[in-house]
């Protein structure tokens, strides 16, 4: 019997168990995974159609131990840096800014919306801007992707979204450099009409 | 007699309408004054449709010389700092530069804190209504687009110390697009600490001299046929964007109020039809022409940003 026991596997412990096999003492029960038991015990259960409270599993634990191993996403410099502020309110810590805070960078006017497609979208009340097509946007956080999962054309899909990257890369950059650009604008325009008036002295 | 009575009545409607004007021009004249005089603490926030922006801006004049500050709060930021006329940017996705320039280009255009009478050519000042923001009175003053094709800008000044409390684009529809609004200002005889200590803090050696580089090459590879009245080229040339290194040819026009960037581009693979997007008073309008791509940046109505796009062609 003992030499038996150690040859079972804790499946075929569990099993024999159940099925009363096996007189439930010490020795058989070292055998057994508790899991595993629960496990057979409630399939018993439900194939003699003795439980009457559904099937009831447990995945909290497992969801628990998987978010513990997932790697933190999203997570900034934000309180370390809230906390130098704090710390030394009377210095405006410059230095803080050369931190690489994010490779992807989005100028701030555009940093909510993204493009996402074009459709036209008529709009009332005013029927200048009727024709005007609309590049459809959506919030860059939080917002849920409209995946339509038509299967048909996965590749084409997948260029479609490659090109809409793209062009919202582009746009990205092009406001960045539209605001640096008008950064000097003024002192352009102030240096134009210096020029100008030089000019008009001259004549 | 009746004959005599209108003349007087037109002869007065105009003498009360230039007071206006000169009126509306003196509180935006002082307000350039006060935000260049006088030490001051301030934050604001800026609305853009559904985004908002809040900054915080702080002002001082000590020893002759202007210390300013103005950083933005919220992501990854950015801030500007000012002494005299050097102005340096911090952000977060470059090295810090400095421009030689007298003024920061934040939120608010420059030209209102200084020689805002040179806008009287293309634009209206219209004194409004009274009101109260953050706590204080407050006139409004419009100024007002000659040209529909342009978004009017709107003020509010506080009447006691002439500082700018709130400011809008505004559609010729009288929507308000995008609004600044102090939240709170304090104005203390004595220059902030934090300020002070900038004199001490070394900066980047300034760009080299901003030169008005019309580069004739660029100048001559397309052909902009048509902008609303007033804008002026300020600058041409070909250069790589920062972000995606694309290459494009670039024009920088300016009205002296706002600034439009003109790109024309390689096209992008693939059908895309042209379109508009904007956040705030800001519209980007990317027009697909086939053999290459216009796009549109700047503070005016997607509609005019359409007409730019689509009058760039190549020379004949």
């Amino acid at each position: 019997m003992t030499k038996q026991n150690l040859t079972t596997s804790p499946q075929e412990a569990a099993s024999r168990l159940l099925d009363g096999d096996l007189q439930l003492e010490q020795s058989s029960l070292s055998h057994i995974d508790q899991e595993k038991f629960a496990r057979y015990a409630q399939i018993g259960d439900v194939m003699r159609h003795t439980q009457t409270g559904g099937i009831n599993i447990d995945i909290t634990a497992s969801v628990a131990r998987a978010l513990e191993s997932e790697p933190c996403h999203n997570v900034t410099d934000d309180n370390s840096a809230d906390i130098e502020q704090i710390n030394d309110t009377k210095v405006i810590k410059l230095s803080a800014w050369r931190r690489p805070l994010s490779q992807i960078a989005i100028a701030a006017s555009v940093a909510l919306v993204a493009v996402v497609g074009v459709n036209t979208m008529p709009q009332q009340n005013s029927p200048a801007i009727d024709e005007m097509p609309i590049l459809q946007s959506r919030p860059l956080a939080g917002g849920v992707a409209p995946v339509s999962f038509s299967s048909e054309q996965p590749a084409l899909q997948q260029a479609e979204q490659g090109i809409r990257d793209l062009q919202q890369q582009r746009i990205g950059a092009l406001v960045l450099e539209h605001q640096r650009q008008s950064r000097v604008a003024y002192a352009l325009q102030q240096k134009d009409k210096a020029e100008r008036e030089q000019s008009e002295e001259k004549k | 007699m009746r004959l005599l009575a209108c003349i007087l009545g037109l002869f007065l409607a105009t003498l009360a309408h230039a007071e206006e004007v000169v009126s509306a021009k003196q509180l935006l004249n002082n307000m350039a004054t006060a935000v260049h005089n006088r030490n001051f603490d301030a934050s604001f926030v800026v609305l853009k449709g559904k985004g908002m922006e809040p900054y915080r801006w702080v002002h001082a004049k000590h020893d002759n010389k202007e210390l300013e500050l103005l950083s933005l709060l919220n992501g990854a930021g950015l801030e500007i700092v000012r002494v005299d006329d050097l102005v340096t940017y911090y952000e977060p996705q470059s090295a810090p530069y400095s421009v030689k320039t007298d003024s920061i280009a934040g939120p608010i255009p420059e030209i209102l804190f200084k020689d805002s009478e040179a806008l009287l050519e293309h634009y209206d000042f219209v004194l409004g209504g009274k009101g109260r923001i953050a706590g204080r009175p407050a006139q409004l003053v419009r100024v007002e687009a000659k040209d529909d094709s342009k978004y009017n800008y709107w003020l509010w000044i506080d009447t006691q110390s002439s500082l700018l409390l709130k400011a809008a684009y505004v559609t010729q529809q009288g929507e308000l697009l995008e609004q600044l609004q102090l939240t709170h200002i304090s104005v203390t005889p004595e220059p902030a600490e934090q300020l002070l200590e900038l004199t001490q803090r070394e900066f980047p050696t300034p760009l080299p001299a901003l030169e008005l580089s019309k580069d004739e090459t660029t100048q001559s590879n397309w052909q902009i046929g048509w902008l609303p009245e007033g804008f002026k080229l300020l600058k041409s040339d070909r250069h790589k964007l920062d972000l995606n290194n694309e290459l494009a040819d670039y024009y920088l026009f300016s009205d002296g109020l706002v600034d439009v960037s003109v790109f024309v581009q390689r096209p992008l693979p693939g059908q895309r039809p042209s379109g508009a997007l904007s956040s705030g008073a800001t519209t980007v309008y990317v027009h697909n022409s086939g053999a290459f791509d216009v796009s549109v940046v700047g503070n005016i109505p997607a509609i005019t940003a359409k007409s730019i796009a689509e009058s760039v062609k190549r020379p004949l």
